[in-house]
């Protein structure tokens, strides 16, 4: 109960935060949509020259690019924001102002990246009807369940990088160039904008190792062609896999690094 | 009945690295903030710490919040070890700092107080019923709608003030808390403070302050600290004993503690 009465402050106090600067606000979404009509008439080009390539995943370039924009913008979240939130705050003086409060630390790094996720999901959801309404997207074969779980442990794996990435900044007090790294090498070889088959055998053997690699191919699966669980299986369980792995390294690293903060009394440092 | 601040043997020594250079051997350097402290705070008094800058109050007082670890010594606050219930301790305390900007510019100062409230698990309506009684003390009233980016250097500390004391807490840490505000008013906080919060309701205030009057108008005790030990505490009458006839005021006794070891 305390968890999520306070998880919902965090979301209220950013949510109300985001909406004070109007202008971002709406170009936040204009930016949004202009990538996806972009990429729209990159396909229109394209016609079926890339279809070959596609066939495992019997559709056309624009809705599989599509879902790898949407991933993409959970990847930047998931990856960048915490970092940064966790350096606002610094910088800010609101940290130290919430460590002298009976919250958790590991509440605090997830709480205050939540609405950016909440928001991340919002435009999902309007991305997608606005492709199927307007651009049309076939998403009459979607498999919602499927695609939520796939989703969260997406979020899960990649917000366990970006939660070591704010250990860093808690320590280090700069971002470090870890985030841009994973981020860049994500979207070119976990098969964002174009499929991992299309890639030489040495970087398709690298992809293996990387979860956006199962995270796009599943969602893929379930929102374009409705794969159920069973087929989704070994996506589902190399993902489950990276969350079981990355999920209690990045919370014991992250609590290492403010128990490292307080030795040096360095918290509100910035 | 434990004290609302046990410390014994308390030393915090910070260690600063310099700049990692690749033609010479980075070197550590030290530096003993906390020496060797022993302090107490009964519950129910004002005890001030005073001392030059650089004395060791702040870090004391950080110690104290369960904000930075001690090196050495052994720390209860509220009868509980801060190494090891720092989240039971933070439950009870307050903390208001000189820094005010630490808030968010774009709310209004009740949307900061409803966050600040709700990370110490107060329900909504307590933190209203809070809001209602530390305006109406603090005069925020008119302010409360405001955004914190409006107000003035003044409201902001009030603001300080007031998220320190939203939680209710049994003992509150105050680091120079009046530093931005006009000397009526603080005077007029500080009066409320120690009448309703500490005589009243018996809470406890550990108070830093670089101003010697406030400190001996207000406090039931003084530590006075330099170098990171504390070199004598008591009241004002404990204090100046022993001392010259002129000693009579902590001005005096202030400039007298201190005096041998600035000579050094």
């Amino acid at each position: 109960m305390n968890i999520f009465y306070k998880a919902s402050a965090f979301i209220k106090k950013d949510f109300l935060i985001q909406i004070s600067y109007k202008t971002s606000f709406i170009l936040d979404w204009l930016h949004t949509f202009v990538t996806i009509v972009t990429f729209y008439f990159i396909s229109k080009l394209m016609g079926t020259a890339v279809t070959p390539y596609l066939i495992g995943y019997s559709t056309e370039y624009f809705p599989f690019v599509m879902v790898g924009l949407i991933f993409s913008g959970y990847l930047n979240t998931a990856l960048q924001k915490f970092a940064i939130n966790i350096r606002h705050e610094q910088l800010m003086g609101t940290l130290e102002a919430m460590l002298v409060s009976p919250t958790k630390m590991s509440l605090i790094i997830v709480g205050i990246s939540l609405w950016d996720l909440i928001f991340t999901s919002i435009t999902t959801v309007i991305v997608l009807l606005f492709g199927s309404l307007t651009l049309n997207v076939d998403l009459s074969h979607i498999n919602f369940f499927p695609s939520f779980l796939i989703l969260a442990m997406t979020i899960i794996s990649f917000s366990s990088i970006g939660i070591i990435s704010a250990a860093f900044v808690i320590v280090l007090k700069k971002g470090n160039p870890i985030n841009w790294l994973i981020y860049t090498f994500t979207c070119f070889l976990g098969g964002v904008f174009f499929p991992v088959e299309m890639l030489p055998w040495g970087l398709r053997t690298i992809s293996y190792f990387i979860p956006a690699t199962y995270s796009l191919r599943g969602l893929r699966h379930a929102i374009l062609q409705g794969y159920n669980f069973k087929m989704l299986f070994p996506d589902i369980a190399a993902l489950f896999l990276f969350c079981l792995l990355l999920f209690p390294i990045s919370i014991w690293v992250f609590i290492k690094s403010v128990n490292q903060a307080k030795i040096r009394g360095s918290l509100a440092h910035y | 009945m434990h004290q609302a601040v046990e410390v014994s043997g308390l030393s915090k020594e910070f260690i600063l690295t310099k700049n990692f250079n690749l033609f010479s051997r980075s070197s550590r350097k030290s530096i003993l903030a906390i020496d060797n402290v022993f302090l107490e705070a009964k519950p129910g008094e004002v005890l001030s710490l005073i001392g030059p800058n650089g004395s060791g109050k702040t870090t004391l007082i950080k110690i104290l919040a369960c904000l930075i670890w001690p090196t050495r010594g052994v720390v209860r606050v509220m009868g509980y070890d801060a190494l090891k219930n720092e989240n039971r301790i933070k439950a009870l305390i307050g903390l208001a700092c000189s820094d005010e900007r630490s808030f968010y510019w774009r709310l209004t100062l009740r949307e900061n107080l409803y966050f600040f409230g709700a990370l110490f698990n107060l329900s909504l309506s307590r933190i209203k019923k809070s809001i209602d009684e530390l305006g109406a003390f603090l005069d925020l009233d008119e302010s409360l709608d405001k955004r914190f980016q409006e107000c003035s250097s003044g409201i902001k500390q009030r603001l300080v003030i007031a998220r320190s004391l939203i939680n209710d807490p049994k003992l509150i840490f105050m680091d120079e808390p009046f530093k931005n505000l006009d000397p009526l008013n603080a005077k007029k906080i500080m009066g409320y403070i120690k009448t309703k919060l500490v005589n009243e309701q018996g809470k406890t205030v550990l108070f830093i302050t670089h101003n010697l009057k406030e400190a001996e108008e207000f406090s039931d005790r003084i530590a006075v600290m330099q170098q990171g030990k504390i070199l004598k505490t008591g009241t004002l009458k404990e204090l100046s004993a022993g001392a010259d006839s002129c000693a009579c005021s902590l001005e005096n006794i202030y400039e007298k503690l201190l005096k041998p070891l600035n000579n050094c």
